[in-house]
């Protein structure tokens, strides 16, 4: 037959064992709950220890002398007796349930993004909005990890260098210019195969300049005064990973092989990032050849105090009306976006054809 | 070797402190002819005699006022208080003169006492014999509060503490008193009273305990290295002054913070750890600050005392919650 282990209780006080002096009651005894059951002695004192229950004595589990520390098996009950509902103060019944308190009066809330502190300073130091977030913590909240992933992730980079000068130009010219936009074909099937298409370009501008003197100018910021150019300084758009950027070849009136040395130059300094921050200020016009690239024709975009660029689309063989009957012909898309506050329509027009007519020259 | 229990490491310094200065007198109830109620201090009567180791009578409030009076004229008084619970008798003498003497004489005399008394619960004592009023003391201004959490700080801080010129609260964690043994020689030196101890480096949350807690925060801590969570344990030693920079450089690496107090909730210490956190730490915190704490309720007898205390199991938890915070 086994029973309920009692076991050498917590002494109190901080004491860690003791020392079995007299058992008061001995196996087969029925004992009473918190009947003295044997007498130890601590590093302070000798104490009695009480029963826990009711019941009888099966076996006691330590001899006189022995040192048991707290939790050590003490005296085994016999099984089924009854439960101890004793207490030192005696029995506690329980009470009837207190009648249920009055319940909280509502607060009004307000929305607000969950965010811990940290994930806020980190959002506001990157310049992320908070709201753009979706917050993977308890309840939603936006934790920091949220934030360094959201910082990393496409879309929410943070422009900078000349991606951020092209935004800041380009929302500068949505705000000044009065930009117009005119297209037409430069029929070039008369070029021989090895032509370069930028040098040619460029020659062309250096026409059209001259025809139309207006176009190689800048105005004012606030278009009340225009300065025309003698020399003609191109701006030449080259596309990079890290955004556009506009390298200046100056005096565009000077042979072509100068031309394209300083041009192939200024490539290799715009790709290994070279490029001096002066070459990329002071162009008089611009050229987007951005054919190379796609598309056909495109209403272009300023940078003031310009006051033209031409834009040079997809070269591509078209049906085209050469020496009185239709043909197939190399066609090459120009646009010619200019400021109307600076630029006549007829100026624009007299460029574009001077243009076109130096493009469609065999050589 | 030395290997001491904290009530051991406290009789060893008191004992190195009479050795060593003619001025340190203890006093308090059963301190002489019975060693005290804890044994912290047995045979101080026999080695220094009744003129240092003074029983007094059944008074908190006048134990406080004569290690006043002590203080003052030039003794170095070590006052025992047998329970921290009957401290509130005492209150009086402690916050109306010994906090303010150095004020009240503006510098002309200090009061450079030490009342010790055992504190806390999880030894199954009576009511008022396991109370943990440290936050009301650390409320008074002029006074140092210090609780230590092994023999060996117990040894340094008590030593620190007769030395220190100014009144000093040395509450003594009961459940600790017999809990661990360990190496406190001596010549150990004393602890600076104004510094808390980084027990174990970690990386994801901090742990502040004190006195009883502590060890239930290395343990909480130790668990949840098992899920590959890397607590910081500090253990604030002194809770006045607060080592607040030990804390907010913490806080700064983890961002997480669990504070542990025995206490109950409401005013407690941890509340002031936390506007500290609150205050100069806040960019740092990943989580929600979390106490884990005794309840707001009258400290329980024995039978619901592990009801109450908070235990390594409660602390792994908070900690869990605000690791949900990534």
């Amino acid at each position: 037959m086994t029973g309920a282990v009692f076991h050498l209780p917590d002494l109190g006080e901080g004491l860690q064992d003791a020392e079995v002096v007299a058992w008061h009651v001995a196996a087969g005894d029925h004992v009473v709950a918190e009947q003295p059951l044997v007498s130890v002695e601590t590093d302070k004192a000798v104490v009695e220890i009480p029963s826990p229950r009711s019941g009888r004595v099966l076996r006691l589990l330590a001899e006189p002398g022995a040192r048991l520390t707290v939790g050590a098996p003490l005296v085994e009950f016999a099984e089924g007796m009854e439960a101890d509902t004793g207490a030192v103060v005696g029995s506690l019944p329980e009470a009837a349930p207190p009648p249920p308190a009055a319940p909280p009066s509502p607060h009004p809330t307000t929305p607000a993004i969950a965010a811990v502190p940290a994930a806020r300073a980190r959002a506001t130091a990157l310049g992320i909005d908070l709201a753009t977030i979706r917050g993977s913590g308890p309840g939603g909240t936006v934790t920091l990890a949220d934030v360094e992933r959201a910082a990393t992730a496409p879309g929410a980079e943070p422009l900078r260098g000349v991606r951020l000068a092209m935004a800041r130009s380009m929302a500068r010219f949505r705000g000044e210019v009065a930009p117009t936009t005119v297209c037409d074909d430069a029929d070039i099937g008369d070029w021989a195969s090895e032509a370069d298409v930028t040098l040619r370009l460029m020659r062309a501008i250096v026409a059209g300049c001259r025809a139309a003197p207006a176009l190689n100018a800048w105005l004012e910021a606030d278009g009340t005064a225009r300065r025309l150019h003698a020399q003609i300084d191109i701006g030449i758009a080259v596309d990079t990973e890290d955004g556009l950027f506009v390298p200046v070849l100056r005096d565009a009136a000077r042979p072509a092989e100068a031309l394209r040395a300083d041009f192939t130059a200024l490539k290799a300094a715009v790709r290994d990032r070279s490029i001096a921050p002066e070459a990329l200020r002071g162009a008089t016009i611009t050229l987007s050849n951005f054919g190379m690239l796609g598309g056909r024709y495109a209403a272009l975009a300023l940078v003031p105090p310009q006051v033209a660029i031409l834009g040079a689309g997809r070269i591509a063989a078209r049906p085209a009306v050469h020496g009185g009957a239709l043909a197939v012909r190399r066609l090459l898309p120009l646009s010619l976006t200019f400021d109307h506050r600076a630029v006549t329509g007829a100026e624009a027009a007299r460029f574009l054809a001077a243009v076109i007519g130096d493009l469609t020259r065999p050589e | 070797m030395t290997e001491r229990t904290l009530v051991q490491a406290v009789n060893a310094a008191m004992t190195r402190a009479m050795a060593e200065d003619p001025t340190v007198l203890v006093l308090g109830e059963d301190v002489g002819a019975d060693g005290g109620v804890f044994r912290a201090t047995e045979g101080l009567l026999g080695r220094f005699g009744p003129q240092r180791v003074i029983d007094t009578p059944l008074a908190e409030v006048g134990i406080a006022g004569l290690a006043i009076g002590l203080a003052a004229q030039g003794f170095r008084p070590v006052a025992e208080i047998q329970f921290s619970g009957f401290l509130y008798a005492a209150i009086d003498q402690v916050l109306s003169h010994a906090a303010r003497l150095r004020t009240r004489t503006r510098g002309r005399l200090t009061c450079p006492l030490v009342i010790r008394a055992p504190s806390g619960g999880g030894v199954r004592a009576p009511e008022h014999h396991s109370e943990s009023p440290e936050a009301m003391f650390a409320h008074i201004p002029g006074l140092r509060v210090v609780i230590p959490s092994s023999p060996a700080r117990g040894f340094g801080l008590l030593l620190a503490a007769i030395a220190d010129p100014d009144p000093v609260i040395f509450l003594e964690p009961t459940r600790l008193y017999r809990a661990v043994r360990e190496e406190v020689p001596d010549d150990a030196p004393p602890l600076p009273l104004d510094r808390a101890f980084v027990l174990r480096e970690g990386t994801d949350a901090t742990i502040v305990a004190w006195g009883g807690m502590v060890p239930e925060a290395r343990a909480a801590a130790e668990a949840l290295a098992q899920e590959n969570v890397s607590c910081e344990v500090i253990d604030l030693a002194t809770l006045k002054p607060l080592d607040e920079d030990t804390i907010l450089a913490s806080v700064a690496r983890t961002g997480r913070i669990v504070i542990v107090q025995e206490a109950p909730l409401t005013a407690g210490f941890g509340a002031e750890v936390a506007a500290r956190v609150a205050e100069r730490g806040l960019l740092s915190l990943r989580a929600p600050v979390r106490r884990v704490s005794g309840w707001d309720t009258v400290m329980p007898l024995l039978r619901l005392e592990q009801a109450y205390l908070p235990n390594a199991t409660r602390i792994a938890a908070a900690v869990r919650e605000t690791m949900a915070f990534a």
